[in-house]
């Protein structure tokens, strides 16, 4: 469901793959709603997975 | 009854006087305006208070719905469907198409509203059954409501709503910034089946919680759907005070207990202050605007619709830029969908995209990659463009 990967500068972004099959990317900023999800995904041993 | 002052063609001026507090102005014995204990008021009772933005709801008469018009079998998640700054949340609770419908009330001025379609009912909920729609509010837009202080406003909702199923339904507010949460729950009646009604509530002001003045969701106005048990078993909280499920949604109908059953709402406002003044209509792009604050969506407009102008940074990636119409909340999110309908191109290649993804972001700039299988060349100017398709969107988001 997430991947993360790094963009051009070096940081960290998330990638979610929705259930419609779109994507949302974001970074990680504690006043991202998508961020909060992410952390509560982690939170419940959830571990993302690598992008290619 | 009212002390009255009336002016006519044959006196002039008539003062008849009484001891009830308050006053009418009429003009030949028709009534125009009245000062009650909630103020100045127009002959309906309509608070007239003035003053811009004084609706704390954004896109309160349903207007903008950027991400579409209609969203169909929805059952799970908590979640932005159609209608920008409306969210929805569900669980247990039936299966639902929410749409921007045309069906408003004659006369009032609005065009659209929201509506609530049961597809699939479920008449037994589960104790934790719930379905409402909500509208999550900025904390430094509401420093004005002196939550928190011993002035505290009080504030009044007001809103038309239509559904075949009468009873009694619950508007509540819920502030989240104050540990343990507090919010205070108020029921209304929908008197008449298929028949459009005003409803207008006042919540007491709160002296207990400030809310943040920062750019983060600090209160919500819920509208109650269905609610379980756990929500239900109780008594109704109708003063501020902290969280108990059971009391904040109380005397809720089951709206989701046949697939006959429909809601309309539309004119949402919330003020400060007692008493309804009429809705206020923003100019469509002022409401698009303050909608963008927290949501821009791209796509479905034009088979080629561009997206935007950027560089070839490899043979498999572009880097887009694009400017933003308004200063979004905080961080963004980008979110894609149909990218293999838009392509890179360059004037000699042409190719289509397999990811978007978000890259940098400003409040009013945003840069995102382009990913393509091949055939593009590092340092090559290049545009992003939708591929004789309606199906590409780029959602940018900072929701709250």
């Amino acid at each position: 469901m997430y991947k993360t990967t790094t963009n051009s500068f070096g940081q960290t972004v998330i990638i979610r793959t929705n259930t419609d099959g779109s994507t949302t990317s974001f970074f990680e900023e504690q006043d991202n709603t998508d961020y909060q999800e992410y952390l509560e995904w982690l939170s419940e041993g959830n571990t993302p997975e690598e992008a290619e | 009854m009212a002390t009255t002052i009336n002016a006519n063609n044959t006196d002039g001026v008539v003062i008849t006087p009484d001891t009830s507090g308050e006053l009418e102005l009429q003009a030949n014995g028709v009534t125009k305006a009245k000062v009650t204990a909630n103020g100045l008021q127009d002959a309906n009772g309509n608070s007239l208070r003035g003053g811009s933005f004084r609706n704390l709801i954004i896109n309160g008469d349903m207007r903008i719905a950027q991400r579409g018009t209609s969203s169909s079998s929805y059952s799970s998640g908590d979640t932005y469907l159609t209608l920008d700054r409306w969210r929805s949340n569900i669980s247990t609770a039936g299966t639902w198409t929410m749409s921007q419908d045309t069906d408003v009330p004659i006369g009032e001025g609005f065009a659209t509203s929201m509506k609530w379609d049961c597809t699939t009912a479920n008449s037994s909920l589960s104790a934790n059954s719930y379905l409402y729609a909500t509208q999550y509010l900025e904390g430094q837009n509401l420093q004005q409501l002196k939550k928190g202080t011993a002035n505290a406003e009080s504030l009044t909702l007001s809103f038309w709503v239509k559904s075949n199923k009468t009873g009694t339904y619950i508007a509540y507010l819920f502030d989240v910034d104050t540990p343990s949460y507090r919010y205070i729950s108020k029921s209304y009646t929908i008197n008449t089946a298929d028949t459009w009604e005003k409803k207008t509530i006042t919540y007491a002001g709160d002296t207990i919680g400030a809310l943040d003045n920062d750019n983060a969701r600090s209160l919500d106005l819920l509208f109650w759907l269905v609610a379980g048990t756990d929500f239900t078993s109780g008594t109704l909280q109708t003063s501020w005070g902290t969280t108990v499920n059971a009391n904040r949604a109380v005397g809720q109908v089951n709206l989701a207990d046949s697939t006959s059953n429909y809601i309309n709402i539309t004119g949402v406002q919330l003020e400060v202050g007692e008493g309804a003044s009429d809705f206020e209509f923003l100019p469509y792009d002022v409401q698009l605007a303050r909608c963008q604050r927290y949501c821009v969506a791209y796509g479905g407009v034009g088979t080629y619709e561009p997206f935007g102008i950027g560089v070839e940074t490899s043979g498999t990636n572009a880097s887009i830029q694009l400017g933003l119409p308004v200063t979004m909340r905080g961080s963004i999110s980008l979110t894609a969908s149909n990218v293999g309908d838009i392509r890179v191109s360059d004037g000699s290649a042409f190719a289509a995209a397999t990811a978007i993804n978000i890259d940098q972001r400003g409040f009013q700039q945003v840069m995102f990659n382009a990913t393509v299988a091949s055939g593009l060349a590092a340092t090559k100017a290049c545009r992003l463009i939708a591929n004789n398709s309606l199906a590409p969107r780029i959602i940018f988001t900072s929701e709250l």
